[in-house]
């Protein structure tokens, strides 16, 4: 949304519902089938993983991605950002889903403290905290992995809130920009600039000042309850998509018991980000169960 | 041999292909031939590439990695080498689909990425991107009454002025939630590939002639700001929210094939109705989307027994 609002022409914030590019974000069936010509419902996940990455090399070349990005202002621009969820994995094949090098020059990786992931991913997957709890330390957990329907999106592999994040911080293909939620929501421009610095962008001072202000978490908000929000997962049912944006806001949503969880299944990545623990540490864990997989 | 007719065409398949209706083989010479032969995996001569395709001259080469390659000649012969043992039953639906769809591309015919069924002699078409709900639209018709015309590729040819769809007389395709859900489970029949839960599933009745137009909807799913319901884009941008949905649209600009479309699509949204049809993508909602179209084609005049 920040960046979506840096470009943003006519000095309005960008509606919500008009975030049109076919090629926002990496796991869309479109682009694949517009370059490939293959329909992709009749392939396997895994076929379908081993063809990713010739598709992100070819927009990386420039390839038109399918209908109408031509007339979107917005998207001709030098820097092209393209949003992902998927973990940094392998193909069946050996090679970068992601195509590395050749699919793109750089990534921002956006992390956040997991006991403030829980609730917002409860809501999102519409389970309970503890299901989004356990999904969060699954080696196997992906979005869109079903098989007997097809949805909007690729299978995304989440294998785990660790190692989604240790499979990007360990990949050595692209270079990467770290930034922590609860840095971007204490000091908005700064890490905005930072991360503009850093894919090549310069912005002036008023720009970043006006995204910051258009992509304010209330704004978005508020836009959401007047018209809705075309991302939510199941746009019929009575759901709001943008909830609390706060940092922190897991000290009074989780159960002791459901920070001790997150805590213990990730600690050592928490450490390693600098999220502060709170649950007192049992001697000599058992870190065996954490390899074994 | 086996001996199909699509489209208006008759096909001779070394293999089988379960998504088209089969005919019996009359002897005489077919307009496309489908056999199983070495295909090299990158053509000779000056040529274009895709990710998966390469093009020169009149010959196409698409590569599914691990499953097949095929070639595609002058729009009538295709041949193609499985990778990887794959079994040829595996092979079939990309015959039907994206091979096919590149051969009436060479053939300079005109087809729309839609599913259709018959509503009162004329052909109602279903346009929509991957996932709009194509062939459960034509599912829950076909079920409802309406003969499915097409699923998933309709060649529209004009004749005498008049734009007609072309059935592929064949069959649905459908994901086993999908099939589950409008209960057509004792229609089902094999799985489209292995190891994938989308089934061939044999439509009650099926069209067998050329339809002129009835109506044609863009398949779109009731996400914000969009609202439920049918409704008329203005006559200017009808041409090209047609264009949006011709299938492999890629091919239109690397065939060169713009100028053809633009006319096509002109005249096809000069003579018929072109509407959006919001809904969400829930089963449960699929009765009320019958009913709305129903009473549409009343007041069109286009369906009298529509009731």
């Amino acid at each position: 949304m920040l960046i979506a609002n840096l470009f943003a022409g006519d000095g309005q914030p960008v509606n919500i519902n008009e975030l049109r590019d076919p090629r926002a974000i990496a796991s869309a069936r479109e682009p694949f089938e517009y370059l490939s010509l293959i329909d992709s419902g009749v392939l396997t996940h895994d076929e379908i993983d081993c063809l990713r990455p010739r598709i992100y090399e070819a927009l990386a070349c420039g390839a038109e991605s399918g209908h109408g990005e031509d007339s979107d202002s917005a998207v001709r621009r030098s820097v092209h950002f393209v949003k992902l969820h998927d973990a940094y994995t392998l193909t069946p094949e050996g090679e970068p889903l992601l195509a590395g090098a050749r699919g793109a020059e750089g990534a921002i990786f956006i992390v956040r403290d997991p006991r403030d992931i829980a609730q917002s991913l409860a809501k999102h997957r519409a389970t309970t905290v503890d299901d989004a709890i356990a999904f969060m330390n699954d080696p196997q957990a992906a979005f869109s992995w079903q098989t007997g329907e097809q949805r909007a999106q690729f299978r995304q592999k989440l294998p785990t809130w660790s190692g989604h994040v240790s499979s990007w911080l360990n990949q050595r293909d692209v270079p990467i920009h770290l930034v922590r939620y609860e840095d971007l929501a204490a000091d908005t421009a700064g890490r905005l600039k930072s991360a503009l610095a850093f894919a090549g962008l310069a912005a002036t001072d008023e720009a970043i000042t006006r995204a910051v202000r258009f992509a304010d978490f209330a704004r978005l908000r508020q836009q959401e309850q007047e018209n809705g929000f075309r991302e939510t997962e199941h746009p019929w049912r009575p759901q709001t998509f943008f909830r609390r944006g706060e940092v922190g806001g897991w000290r009074d949503e989780l159960t002791a018991e459901q920070v001790a969880r997150i805590e213990t299944d990730h600690e050592a990545m928490m450490r390693r980000l600098g999220y502060k623990l709170t649950t007192p540490r049992a001697p000599p864990r058992d870190r065996a169960r954490g390899t074994a997989e | 041999m086996h001996s199909y007719y699509m489209a208006g065409l008759s096909i001779s398949s070394e293999i089988a292909l379960p998504g088209l209706l089969a005919q019996g083989d009359d002897g005489g010479p077919s307009e496309i031939s489908i056999r199983r032969d070495k295909v090299d995996s990158a053509l000779n001569s000056k040529r274009i590439v895709g990710p998966t395709w390469q093009m020169s001259g009149d010959q196409f080469l698409l590569r599914i990695p691990n499953v097949a390659r095929f070639l595609v000649t002058g729009g009538s012969t295709v041949a193609f080498e499985t990778e990887n043992d794959t079994p040829v039953e595996d092979v079939a639906i990309f015959l039907v689909g994206t091979v096919l769809g590149i051969l009436l591309h060479q053939r300079g015919h005109i087809a729309l990425h839609a599913s259709a069924v018959q509503v009162d002699g004329k052909a109602v078409l279903f346009c929509g991107r991957s996932r709009a709900g194509k062939s459960t639209m034509a599912a829950a018709l076909s079920q409802r009454g309406y003969p499915l015309v097409t699923d998933n590729l309709c060649v529209v040819a004009t004749a005498a002025g008049t734009p007609m769809a072309l059935p592929d007389g064949g069959r649905l395709r459908l994901w086993a939630q999908a099939i589950e859900s409008l209960d057509l489970g004792t229609r089902r029949s094999a799985p489209v590939r292995t190891h994938i839960e989308k089934y061939y599933v044999e439509p009650p009745s099926a069209a067998c002639e050329a339809l002129p137009l009835g109506a044609i909807y863009v398949l779109r799913e009731t996400r914000p700001p969009l609202r439920e319901g049918i409704d008329q884009p203005h006559a200017t941008s009808a041409p090209l929210l047609l264009l949006r949905h011709i299938h492999l649209p890629l091919l239109i600009r690397k065939m060169n094939r713009e100028a053809a479309h633009f006319k096509a699509a002109i005249e096809i949204s000069n003579a018929v109705g072109i509407f959006h049809l919001t809904r969400n993508f829930e089963f449960v909602g699929m009765p009320a989307v019958i009913s709305s179209l129903e009473r549409h084609w009343r007041e069109m005049g286009l369906a009298e027994r529509a009731t």
